[in-house]
């Protein structure tokens, strides 16, 4: 990245934002000193954003529908805007009256229906002059038992009862003790019984709902017509307004402006040129110094879908290596060894593809994910494991067991996971080993092109120091590992202070910590044979239903295991790379280059 | 009881006491992590990072287990 200033006088400040915008090379700094002013938005974009907001506004508002129309002209759109967004408005606030009418009608129905089986007419309920009622979920039997007050009566029904009572303040009390809910009647007048009521209030609830439904679909139809048109002046606008206010990022004087920014190195030739020409020479633009340039990654095409993950940690600096290959390197193979299984490979991987296709924002973290399911099926073929079953050689070879084929038990299994687990533990610990001496390599070079041998070597040397003089001291005694290791302390602590010594147990639990790949390895196996397990007693009944039912435990199963593996091995997997590998090397924090204009091209 | 059985139950310790641990600890981290992420959603890596830092603990409970079991 170069950083250049482009300075010239206010009449060419059009023309220079025009060109920048619509190569979209250039990534402007913001001008934040106090000495300039910083420019003015040109005069439109006060107008254009206030319809821009209008339009995102009735965006949101407007329901996705297929088909969405032919795309319309601004004019158009700009002329029906106001229009437009008053009869949506209408129909949301409709709607939103018919929403808080079905709820009232919904709790309404709810408290009658707790009223079934009352024999009374709805105004009965409410009492008379002289008589009094009550009405909750009443223990009668006791009432009755327990009361010497005469005037009343009970009516039972299916969830509550009402008494009818001459007014006694004594028998009130009575009742209240013996209730356990209270019922307030509704504030309604109905003419019949309760459950000609509760009809009437359905009929009621049929109808708000149906014209409910219509305000929806005439949402619809104006989503039909218009939501494409205004889409497409959306982006147009947008584009225009991003345009309009980018002198807000120039530093301007009375006459003159300047603005500063960065553009690739091989692209500046470019820049100056076009520039020049269609100012007629009449601006001047310089190389400048500055820190801190925005980075794009720069990686063939094979490792761009893992810049995402190495994105989703930090993007890198300027001046570190791009990790984005390292993750390619080792992160789909982890992820295959971990689950290794040929079966859940491919399951895997018909998750990955439908996920690549349904979510275009993370279509690369997809890719990269489905080379991973790519590696889980070759460990798998090297395990001859498929969904937990033996698939190769002589011994429990269930695919052989069902097909017959010969040529699958001459099949070598290159290394019998589900059988030898106990060898996996020295395999992770030796990938742990490889994966953290790799970070300090990394790490290393990154000192080195920064600050130099001396500093690399006491910053990251000294740490693959400390390990040789781990194993010097275990295979020819302390007498040899323990001054070898106090050296390397002393480097260390030259190196990176006292914050370095602190660090040194986290080694030892960094490597540990790769033990997981064994303890992922091991549900992995397991639990696809919880599944072959649950199902085998149904497949030996023999029976039409055994068979249905077995094939139905390893459909609902394995597809289960599936996801259960997907989300043990992508977070193992990639958390062994953010903790521990980037610990040892990864600053990030660096800026993402977003050239001006170029999210519109 | 047999001194394998004590073994066992000790191992199963080991694992089970610093599952609880982890949980503990990662129940809270994340907790905090979902709300820093309800704010600004480029902090995922750092996020993710903090919210697996406890796992180390369970996995020294399993090392301790593999231990105590004989695995190691």
């Amino acid at each position: 990245m170069t950083k250049i200033s482009v300075t010239g006088s206010k009449n060419q400040l059009e023309t220079v934002i025009t060109d920048l915008h619509d190569m979209g090379l250039m990534d402007i700094e913001e001008y934040n000193g106090e000495d300039l002013n910083t420019g003015e938005p040109f005069e439109e974009a006060e107008e254009l954003s206030k319809t821009l907001v209008h339009l995102r506004s009735l965006l949101s508002k407007l329901p996705d529908v297929e088909n969405s129309g032919k795309t319309k002209s601004l004019e158009k759109v700009q002329e029906q805007c106001a229009e437009l967004e008053e009869r949506v408005e209408e129909i949301e606030r409709e709607k939103e009256r018919l929403e808080s009418s079905i709820d009232n009608t919904k709790e309404i129905l709810k408290t009658l229906k707790n009223l079934k089986g009352i024999e009374l007419d709805f105004e009965d309920l409410k009492g008379t002059e002289t008589l009094e009622t009550f009405i909750g979920k009443i223990d009668t039997e006791k009432l009755k038992k327990e009361s010497s007050y005469k005037y009343f009566d009970i009516f039972e029904g299916k969830y509550a009862s009402a008494i009818v009572y001459r007014p006694d303040e004594e028998f009130e009390n009575l009742i209240t003790s013996h209730t356990k809910d209270k019922i307030n009647l509704p504030q309604l007048s109905h003419k019949g019984s309760i459950k000609s009521l509760i009809q009437d209030k359905k009929n009621d609830l049929e109808e708000l709902k149906d014209k409910k439904s219509s305000e929806a679909s005439k949402l619809d139809e104006i989503s039909k017509k218009w939501k494409s048109g205004i889409e497409s002046s959306e982006r147009f606008l947008a584009e225009k307004v991003e345009r309009a206010e980018a002198p807000l990022k120039f530093a301007t004087t009375e006459k003159a402006f300047i603005v500063e920014g960065w553009v690739p190195s091989e692209k500046f030739e470019e820049v100056q040129e076009v520039l020049h020409e269609s100012t007629e020479g009449k601006i001047h633009i310089e190389e400048e110094e500055g820190d801190n340039p925005p980075v794009e990654h720069d990686n063939p095409s094979i490792v761009q879908p893992f810049e995402s993950l190495t994105d989703l940690m930090s993007v890198p600096k300027y001046n570190e290596i791009d990790p984005s290959i390292v993750i390619l390197l080792t992160f789909p193979a982890l992820f295959g060894f971990m689950i290794g299984d040929a079966g859940y490979g491919l399951t895997s991987f018909l998750v990955f593809l439908a996920g690549y296709k349904m979510v275009p924002a993370a279509q690369d973290i997809f890719k990269s994910l489905m080379w991973a399911s790519f590696f889980t099926v070759l460990f798998g073929l090297a395990f001859g494991d498929a969904f937990g079953y033996v698939i190769f050689g002589d011994h429990h070879n269930a695919l052989y067991a069902l097909t017959g084929w010969n040529f699958l038990t001459e099949i070598p299994i290159l290394f019998h996971r589900a059988e030898h687990l106990g060898q996996v533990l020295p395999v992770a610990a030796a990938f742990g080993v490889f994966h953290i001496n790799l970070g300090y390599l990394i790490g290393f070079y990154n000192e080195f092109t920064n600050h130099g041998f001396v500093e690399a070597f006491l910053e990251k040397g000294s740490w693959v120091m400390l390990e040789v003089s781990a194993v010097v001291g275990y295979l020819y005694g302390a007498v040899l590992g323990v001054p070898l290791g106090l050296i390397s302390v002393a480097l260390l602590y030259k190196g990176e202070g006292i914050e370095g010594v602190v660090e040194i147990p986290s080694l030892v639990s960094n490597i540990l910590s790769y033990l997981r790949i064994f303890g992922v390895a091991v549900a992995a196996v397991a639990l696809a044979k919880v599944v072959n397990g649950l199902a085998a007693p149904l497949f030996e009944m023999g029976t039409m239903v055994g068979i249905i039912g077995g094939t139905a435990i390893l459909i609902f199963g394995h597809t289960f295991n599936t996801f259960i593996k997907i989300m043990e091995g992508f977070l193992q997997g990639i958390r062994l790379h953010y903790v521990e590998m980037f610990g040892k090397f990864y600053e990030g924090g660096g800026k993402k280059y977003a050239p001006f204009g170029a999210s519109s091209s | 009881m047999a001194i394998e059985g004590m073994a066992a139950i000790g191992a199963a310790a080991a694992v089970g006491i610093a599952a609880i641990a982890t949980a503990y600890t990662q129940a809270k981290i994340g907790a905090a992590g979902v709300g820093a992420l309800a704010e600004d959603d480029s902090l995922f890596g750092q996020v993710l990072v903090l919210t697996v830092i406890p796992e180390t603990m369970v996995i020294f409970g399993l090392v301790v287990a593999l231990i105590i079991a004989g695995f190691i």
